[in-house]
């Protein structure tokens, strides 16, 4: 475990340090107009000059992140380069906790496979070189998952009440963290059962939720002077005013949508995203976890800015499920999307931004290849994760999906 | 409406869930059974589709797509005063060449000339090194800024010293500085004319253009830009090594396979035939049909070939296209620029080449410089960028093209037969037929039948695999650290062949591996190993497609039946053999020595990626396979 650590953290560190860093830093894959870092600085600059930085159109990240990089945390990149790797690292971290209290082991020898299935992700690793903030949310996803696994719901809450200021969709983790919490992380995959924790009890848990997530949005209101910020930070992943490029859904769509159909399709796009947290809840509320985990994989597909970390701890979390793998149906076919998509993207891009010689339509094409290897992924998950249940297959008979 | 309900239900069959499962189930046992056929006849349909390019059914008259060109539609004023100062330059550096000047003097005395015209010169130092060869010289340059523009866009004419053919480009030159007196005249420019002079061939525009647009690269020293203008958007290079010429020919490939917008070509061949009067040729390439009687000057027949084959008209024709087509797959899939020009396509300007055939007549300053004159006023038309027309496209003739959707089929059916082999593979490793032993032993024979032999499920590990993939990867990535490396390419005649060799070696010790075990329970790794190639191949091939065709095309044929023929075998002979036969495809390029130092030179300058492909993804795939070959099944 330590070896693997070590080594991914050196790796990282040799890569942090060669030119890499700046020939990702304004990618548009891997930082979004909400998590780049260039903005971020850009923030920074304006904060200390005086200036409201949520003034203008480029600043979009939460106020706690200017707080901390303006007081605690150096501004320089060599530093963050290095900051970034170590949360990484404890992200690597908290999704091991959690393997660990889901399995109701101590060490294993799966321990470093997670890790490293993790940390040398290229969707993790490299928004991660580029310094998106992206890597924040997801590390905090996972400690928050990973206290909800453990049981702590104060730390859990609290954790997620962070994750979701900094990245509003997260907000719909809530109901499976909570459920997590009122049950336990044990694989229950293979023997449904109906929900036996208290929903009652998951009201003060709420309520906790709501008090955390309230003195955040207080403590950023004072820290940026005004509630300027809501509009921008969160108000962008629900009013789309950034159309940068970047490998989700939604941009494309609204750079051709008619001005006058535009708050219906933001409205039904962001309604969207609600419509499977019931679903997920109620058929996976024997196994929480892997609701939240399937929840994830949504938000990585049709997330108002995504960039590929998002999908990137989807994928990492299947590492924690090894009991669903027998009943994947087409694993091969979903790696072999992301192999292209992975390989498309950057491509399409470059024709499109660098030599002039495609268009906007190559890389919104690379993206739908993204989305689909991403869908695929997660209804052969969602598939396998039911599928768990039936058992093996006898002689004669055929699972179905009706 | 129950029974509304019902008739609904029978209508889609969803009340029969055992009928839709046969009919999957019969569906996908066919598909198992044809796949080899499916796969055979895909591959086929690829390369026959390849060979069919040329044909004359395929392919479509050029047309302008971008109104605002406007091609032809001016007086022209260049007149036989201009074609004598064009002389009288041209003796001048006839002294410069005669007497050996070197690139300091020779930029010195263009600067000097540009001067004298009041269009403000400059010149430029550089020097470039590179593992197999080092150079240095002096570019000229000069802005004419617009008189009623804000100079925020530029055109570009150019010529270097050296032709692509082995001669100087003395009248290329002369043109080049004749037509900057020439167009210094008039006022209707919107756009600033940059006229550079480049020193040597492709080095100096490098140098050059690396400065004007602020990149740099470790192994290049260039003395920074006096004159700069706007972005440059459109740029004509002029070749003109003869002493006449009979036609105009263009060159077109950029590096890396980029290609200029076709409306530039389509502008260009229009104002030729009709302003300039001189017919359009794609390269030096003469058509034959322009030639009766003398079909010979195609040269792309076999000399045993009948006489009465190669003067059917139609064979003809599909030579003359396949000729063109070749030539472009030439410089396209190895990367290279076809002239000049092709420098200048990585900074998003459309440019070509014009060269001007070497001929005893009849053409020479005077139709070129009427045709470059029309050229820069179509030119100066645009209000955009050159967006509209084709940037994917394959010239068969001057006048007829390929679009993408009629080319770019062919290489990705051999990529989608590779995909289909490499799933075939996959569940080939998942699955195994086993013999029941003991169904024959307990009663009725008929059930012993049906249930002697049954499929078992086995457990695919793919970390072998994938790690052997990965090896020979790191391993091609090195052979290429080594052989771009300069104490390789100074003694390359020594140490060819022991690379060569070490790199055939290496994947030998893959026979140390331990044996897969029971392949009841266990899936061997040669077949995941197959897998794991045919899907990274069909995924390579398919990407590479959109990039670049040639490339697509090239790979498809370099790999896609080798690899889709790897097997292993009993004997150790035959599987050493195999091994042998495929280390040899994957490694013989190294014994091409001068083209190899070109790819690196190509490399280290230009930035062209073909040799590091070739050394990192194309003989790593060819040893994967030679090691499917090699491991014992």
């Amino acid at each position: 475990m330590a070896f693997e650590l070590a080594f991914a953290v050196l790796l990282r560190l040799v890569l942090v340090l060669s030119p890499l860093r700046r020939l990702l830093k304004d990618d548009s894959q891997l930082s979004s107009p909400l998590t780049s870092y260039s903005r971020l600085r850009e923030g920074i600059y304006l904060f200390r000059e005086g200036i409201n930085p949520y003034s203008g159109g480029t600043f979009r990240h939460s106020p706690l992140f200017l707080a901390l990089f303006s007081t605690v945390i150096p501004d320089s990149e060599a530093f963050a380069a290095i900051l970034w790797a170590c949360v990484d690292v404890l992200g690597a971290w908290a999704l091991v906790r959690i393997w660990r209290a889901r399995g109701r082991v101590g060490t294993s020898k799966r321990d470093s496979l997670i890790a490293a299935l993790y940390l040398l992700n290229p969707y993790i690793f490299l928004p991660s070189l580029s310094l998106s903030t992206s890597t924040f949310d997801t590390t905090l996803q996972l400690v928050s998952l990973m206290f909800a696994a453990q049981g702590q719901a104060s730390a859990s809450l609290l954790t997620l009440a962070f994750t979701a200021h900094l990245s509003l969709p997260s907000l719909l983790l809530l109901p499976p963290t909570v459920l997590l919490l009122l049950a336990d992380p044990y694989s229950h995959l293979a023997s449904p059962r109906p929900f036996n924790g208290k929903i009652s009890k998951g009201l003060p848990l709420f309520a906790e939720f709501s008090a955390y997530f309230c003195s955040l949005v207080l403590a950023s209101t004072v820290v940026s002077d005004g509630s300027g910020w809501i509009i921008n930070s969160w108000g962008a992943g629900l009013l789309l005013p950034d159309l940068t490029p970047n490998p989700g859904l939604w941009w494309y769509f609204f750079t051709e949508m008619f001005d006058h159909f535009r708050p219906f399709f933001l409205m039904i796009f962001s309604v969207h995203l609600v419509i499977y947290v019931a679903p997920l809840c109620i058929k996976f509320q024997h196994d929480p976890l892997y609701a939240a985990f399937l929840l994830l994989g949504v938000l990585g597909i049709f997330k108002p800015y995504p960039t590929l970390s998002d999908p990137g701890l989807f994928l990492s979390l299947i590492s924690l499920f090894p009991e669903t793998y027998p009943h994947l149906r087409y694993p091969i076919v979903t790696t072999l999307l992301h192999l292209h998509a992975f390989l498309l993207l950057p491509l399409f891009h470059h024709l499109w931004i660098a030599t002039g010689t495609g268009n906007a339509n190559f890389f919104y094409a690379s993206t739908l290849v993204f989305g689909i290897a991403n869908g695929g992924a997660l209804l052969d998950c969602v598939w396998a994760g039911l599928r768990v249940a039936m058992g093996e297959e006898r002689e004669g008979y055929v699972i179905v999906q009706e | 409406m129950a029974t509304l309900r019902e008739k609904l239900k029978s209508a889609l069959g969803s009340g029969d869930n055992s009928a839709k499962i046969r009919r999957r189930r019969a569906m996908t046992a066919s598909l198992w059974r044809n796949l080899s056929v499916l796969r055979v006849a895909l591959l086929v349909t690829g390369y026959v589709w390849m060979l069919a390019l040329p044909s004359s059914q395929l392919g479509q008259g050029t047309y302008i797509d971008e109104n605002a060109l406007q091609p032809g539609q001016v007086n022209t004023y260049w007149s036989w005063a201009d074609v004598r100062r064009a002389d009288d330059y041209l003796k001048d550096l006839e002294l410069l060449r005669d007497r050996n000047a070197s690139s300091e003097e020779r930029a010195a005395y263009f600067a000097t000339e540009f001067a004298k015209l009041g269009i403000p010169p400059s010149t430029q130092k550089y020097a470039l090194r590179s593992s197999t060869l080092a150079s240095e010289g002096t570019n000229a340059y000069a802005v004419f800024s617009s008189p009623r523009a804000s100079g925020a866009e530029a055109v570009v004419i150019s010529a270097s010293w050296l032709s692509h053919t082995d001669g100087f480009n003395l009248r290329g030159l002369a043109t080049v500085l004749s037509l900057s007196a020439f167009l210094k005249q008039y006022s209707h420019w919107s756009k600033d004319i940059i006229f550079i002079l480049s020193d040597g061939y492709l080095d100096g525009m490098h140098a050059w253009l690396s400065a004007y647009h602020g990149s740099s690269q470790s192994n290049m020293q260039v003395e920074p830009l006096e004159l700069t203008s706007g972005v440059i958007w459109t740029a004509l290079n002029i070749d003109y090594p003869g002493h006449s010429f009979s036609h105009l020919g263009v060159f077109r490939e950029g590096l890396n396979g980029r290609l200029p917008n076709q409306d530039l070509i389509n502008s260009f061949r229009l104002i030729s035939h009709h302003t300039g009067g001189v017919p359009v040729l794609l390269y030096d390439h003469h058509d034959p049909s322009d030639f009766p009687g003398r079909q010979d000057i195609l040269k792309i027949f076999p000399a045993w070939t009948p006489k009465r084959v190669t003067d059917n008209k139609d064979v003809m024709e599909y030579g003359y296209r396949a000729k063109n087509i070749l030539r472009h797959v030439g410089y396209q899939a190895r990367g290279r620029a076809s002239g000049v020009h092709g420098l200048l396509h990585q900074f998003r300007i459309d440019a070509i080449t014009l060269f001007a055939v070497p001929s005893n007549g009849p053409h020479g300053f005077h139709a070129l410089g009427r045709t470059v004159e029309s050229t820069l006023r179509t030119m100066n038309n645009l209000l955009e960028r050159l967006h509209a027309s084709f940037f994917f496209y394959i010239m068969a003739t001057p006048g007829t093209f390929l679009k993408i959707g009629t080319y770019l089929p062919s290489a990705v059916l051999v990529a989608v037969a590779l995909m289909f082999g490499g799933l075939g593979e996959w569940v080939n490793a998942g699955w195994v037929e086993v013999l029941d032993q003991d169904a024959g032993a307990t009663d009725k024979q008929s059930a012993a039948l049906i249930h002697a032999k049954r499929w078992v499920q086995r457990s695919r590990d793919v970390i072998p695999a994938l790690g052997i993939v990965i090896s020979t990867h790191v391993a091609g990535a090195a052979l290429f650290s080594v052989v771009s490396s300069s104490w390789f390419m100074a003694n390359q005649q020594t140490y060819t062949f022991p690379v060569i060799l070490l790199a055939s070696l290496l994947p030998l010790l893959t026979l140390l591996l331990p044996s897969s075990g029971d392949p009841t329970s266990q899936a061997p790794l040669p077949i995941l190993l197959k897998s794991a190639t045919l899907c990274l191949s069909s995924t390579l091939i398919s990407v590479t497609s959109v990039l670049n065709f040639s490339l697509a095309a090239l790979l498809a044929v370099a790999l896609g039946v080798p690899v889709s023929l790897a097997a292993p075998a009993h004997s150790m002979i035959t599987r050493l053999l195999r091994y042998l036969l495929y280390a040899a495809l994957g490694l013989g390029w190294l014994a091409l020595g001068q083209e190899m130092r070109q790819a690196v030179w190509h490399w280290e300058v230009l930035g062209v990626w073909f040799a590091p492909l070739v050394c990192v993804v194309y003989t790593p795939m060819m040893l994967q396979a030679g090691i499917v070959c090699l491991l014992s099944p």
